[in-house]
């Protein structure tokens, strides 16, 4: 029996991980470490002669097109295999659109004629790479920083917290702060913009950031002039590599920054839960690479522990952080891979037989799928 | 040239109602329809690597991760790296008693080392050592990250044999009923464990549970990576730093300094074959060999369908009739019949479709549902708006058959006609009035539209069960782009 499973799976094709983020796209094999390639979003778009991204979309049809050419790009050009009768594992936010999702799969169905698809959230797969059973998962990626508890893969859904913090509000205060630098409008391309993040900018600790808010200003890190081709070096100041950071920690009175989205999400899991989780956290998203931001969020959270709202509600003291078994902007894409070399992806998979019947996709969100089936309302339901 | 410099002026509909100039298109002579990159299904053919030149197997490249063995491209510029041949001196043996040294090592050994012709890095530049063979033999690097990932994917392989293995027994009890008859195991005294056993396979239970129970879930600590002391007072050397794109050249290790760099072996390339959706034939099939460009099956529309090119067009104006110069091109070795038409005109597919044998009907249900489907999501209804109308002739253009001798008669045939302007060989220019809607705004973009009824004989050889027709009446539709509104 085992034997004949056996050569089943070896005839049966390996699979592909998708993530498609808002900045960067990781496609690869299943059951490898790391994937094939890490690319932009984005793809060389011929009736408008320019780069596209894949998110820039007024209409459903011109997201099917996007991700048409996208996926073209990544199967032909990086990954060099036929898209047609192999599984591909999803890798998707909570929080994904549900027009995106159901134009993904009808794009994977239809136009490329996989499979099957594994839809998987990130929070769980990054969780997987762990393997502890309690993790919080804190994603600061392109667009949006996303907090959410995993508890024995479940994901806490009503504890879920998300924020516009992460590398476009890094590159909008950036910018500003380099405006200021060179005191003109400098209106400097986006890969320029991250470039001097990139290589300049760090994060740093909670009471040197105190005293930039003070009247008396700390002796600044070294100035860094940054050629550019075509006009005079831009002059990057020490405060601008500091601070440009910043708008992830500064709060106000709506308490949205990231450390507080992070014991937010703690504060409104259940209560048996949430020392766990503070001793299991995990961050990661592209943006979780600047140098000191993990150590200014884990000084930020012992610091507010012990402010009010925090201090009389939440009673957690020790917040303890694991380091992921790959780089951390492939943290969600990893976990795809070894969830989807493990089941073989065939347990968990949508095949396209039971997509061509539904016609939709189960959502967490949908009360279709989320109604109990003896519920008195499921006879009401209808799309 | 003109085709991929300059901007399409001539777009055809696709009959999945895209938009693309002839040379992009192509023509499927089963389905006898126009079918474009976005509506054909693509597929890996060969791979290849675009640097050397070499075929690789798709079984090696997929052993290989689909790199190139011998071909680098450089870490930091990404331009393909070069082999330098330098001769070096092997160390000589320290004699301390100052004695003759050994004539046969004085022998200078070539080394190889790589180098990039761009940007000047050199794989000495990070201290890779130089090699002594031309190609190959570099050294590799595997993923830090390696081991941990295959221990959780033993981890989860080992959870899920066992939820399976868990689901059977739960079956199993559902549904034995044990008693009456003795089973085989039970006669023999011969348990599923011995058998096993006796067929040397590692029993089951034990060995996903070991991987069970040997895994170490990961270890939080309270301690995470701090900023360097001395960030706040070291000078930043940009050039130390590597950027995202040479970052993320290498996923696995993402080399955050300069100094870390490796030589990136090189992507290959892969050669691609079209298939038609709707009838799984073949469109373009490329030669094996990756130095030649030519194809074993080639059914490009540029080969079959009439084109259209624009002369010249007078500048359109709001609510007046101006001229259009059109040539048209018969590409085919058959003699064509032309009529142009309106858009509106053509006949919808249904009334054109022949009268199909049983047989043809029969294989046509039996064919599953969903690919049927699947070709008509595809399709869409061509989205242009045309600010013209085209005056169409009335009466049928007859266009000669492609004659590559002809091109060296000079002499154009001049039909007398108002329409027609002159007719050469297999091409034949047009005059045309285009009637612009008088609301047309100024600066507004213009286009026009027409039809083409053209008639088309089918070279594929016949099958021998269905009746066949060579000639056809066909239809496709032009869109033009006659620059801007003057008013």
């Amino acid at each position: 029996m085992t034997l004949y499973e056996g050569i089943a799976l070896i005839q049966e094709k390996q699979a592909v991980v998708l993530d498609l983020g808002s900045e960067y796209t990781k496609f690869g094999f299943t059951g490898e470490a790391a994937p094939r390639c890490i690319i932009r979003s984005e793809f060389w778009c011929t009736t408008e002669r320019k780069y596209k991204k894949v998110y820039d979309y007024k209409t459903p049809e011109e997201l099917y097109d996007n991700l048409v050419h996208m996926l073209h790009l990544l199967y032909f050009r990086h990954v060099l295999v036929n898209p047609k009768e192999r599984k591909v594992v999803v890798v998707e936010s909570l929080f994904t659109p549900t027009l995106f999702r159901e134009t993904l799969a009808k794009v994977l169905f239809t136009h490329y004629e996989v499979s099957g698809v594994v839809w998987a959230d990130s929070p769980r797969l990054c969780a997987l790479t762990l393997g502890a059973p309690v993790a919080l998962v804190v994603a600061v990626g392109g667009r949006e920083a996303e907090v959410a508890a995993v508890v024995h893969s479940c994901v806490v859904l009503h504890a879920m917290q998300t924020q516009p913090l992460a590398a476009r509000a890094i590159h909008a205060s950036l910018a500003e702060l380099l405006d200021e630098d060179n005191n003109t409008k400098l209106n400097l391309p986006d890969h320029i913009i991250e470039d001097i993040k990139v290589k300049t900018c760090f994060v740093v600790g909670r009471e040197r950031a105190a005293r930039w808010r003070s009247p008396s200003w700390p002796a600044a890190a070294c100035d860094v002039a940054y050629p550019v081709a075509g006009r005079s070096a831009i002059a990057v100041a020490g405060r601008t590599r500091e601070l440009a950071a910043e708008v992830l920690f500064a709060r106000d009175a709506e308490l949205a920054s990231l450390p507080d989205i992070v014991l937010q999400c703690i504060m409104q899991c259940p209560i048996d839960a949430r020392r766990e989780l503070a001793a299991n956290i995990l961050v990661t998203g592209g943006t979780a690479t600047l140098p000191g931001l993990k150590a200014r969020l884990a000084e930020e959270l012992r610091y507010l522990i012990t402010q009010p709202p925090y201090e009389s509600r939440l009673h957690v003291r020790e917040f303890r952080f694991h380091r992921a078994p790959c780089p951390e902007n492939a943290c969600a894409w990893a976990g795809g891979a070894v969830c989807g070399a493990a089941d073989g992806g065939a347990a968990r998979a949508t095949p396209r037989d039971a997509y061509a019947r539904a016609r939709r996709l189960p959502d967490w969100v949908c009360l279709l799928d989320n109604t109990p089936p003896h519920h008195p309302h499921r006879d009401n339901l209808d799309i | 040239m003109a085709y991929l410099t300059q901007l399409d002026y001539v777009k055809y509909i696709c009959s999945c109602g895209q938009l693309k100039p002839i040379t992009s298109l192509y023509f499927c002579r089963h389905c006898l329809k126009i079918r474009c990159g976005f509506c054909i299904c693509h597929e890996v053919d060969s791979h290849y690597c675009a640097n050397c030149l070499e075929n690789m197997p798709s079984s090696e490249a997929r052993l290989k991760k689909n790199r190139c063995s011998s071909c680098f491209d450089c870490p930091s510029c990404f331009h393909t790296l070069s082999t330098r041949a330098t001769l070096a001196q092997p160390r000589q043996p320290v004699d301390p008693a100052g004695g003759d040294t050994k004539v046969e090592n004085k022998q200078p050994k070539k080394m190889y080392y790589l180098s990039c012709f761009n940007c000047r890095w050199t794989s000495r530049d990070v201290g890779i050592p130089d090699q002594p063979v031309a190609s190959g033999g570099w050294p590799e690097r595997a993923n830090p990250f390696a081991t941990r990932i295959n221990q959780l994917l033993d981890y989860y392989k080992a959870i899920a044999l066992q939820e399976k293995q868990e689901k059977l027994e739960r079956e199993r009890k559902k549904f034995s009923i044990r008693g009456k008859y003795i089973t085989l195991t039970d006669k023999t005294g011969l348990t599923g464990a011995m058998a096993r056993n006796i067929a040397g396979l590692p029993s089951n239970e034990a060995g996903s549970s070991s991987a069970i129970a040997n895994f170490v879930a990961s270890q939080a600590s309270e301690e995470v990576e701090q900023l360097p002391d001395d960030i706040y007072t070291k000078e930043v050397n940009l050039k130390q730093i590597t950027s995202m794109p040479q970052r993320l050249a290498s996923p696995e290790w993402q080399p955050a300094s300069v100094a870390r760099l490796h030589p990136v072996a090189k992507l290959l390339s892969v050669k691609r074959s079209q298939r038609c959706r709707a009838c799984d034939h073949n469109l373009t099939k490329p030669e094996y060999n990756p130095g030649s460009i030519k194809f074993k099956i080639e059914l490009l529309a540029y080969y079959h369908v009439p084109e259209v090119k624009i002369i010249s067009h007078e500048p359109v104006k709001p609510g007046e009739k101006t001229a259009l110069l059109v040539k048209l091109t018969n590409p085919t070795g058959h003699e064509m019949q032309l009529r142009l038409l309106q858009p509106e005109d053509i006949p919808p597919v249904e009334d054109r479709e022949e009268p199909r044998s049983i047989e043809k009907s029969l294989e046509r249900s039996l064919n599953l549902e969903k690919d049927a489907s699947a070709c008509r999501a595809i399709e869409r209804p061509p989205s242009y708006a045309a600010s013209s109308v085209v005056a169409t002739p009335v009466g049928a253009l007859t266009l000669a058959q492609r004659d590559d001798a002809a091109e060296y008669d000079d002499d154009t045939q001049h039909d007398a006609d108002h329409i027609i302007l002159w007719r050469k060989s297999n091409k034949l220019a047009l005059r045309l009035e285009v009637t612009t809607d008088a609301s047309a705004a100024d600066g507004a973009p213009a286009s026009t539209a027409f039809a083409i009824e053209y008639s088309y004989r089918n070279t594929v050889p016949p099958s021998s069960t269905a009746a066949h027709h060579r000639d056809h009446t066909l239809y496709t539709t032009v869109l033009l782009d006659l620059g801007k509104v003057h008013a």
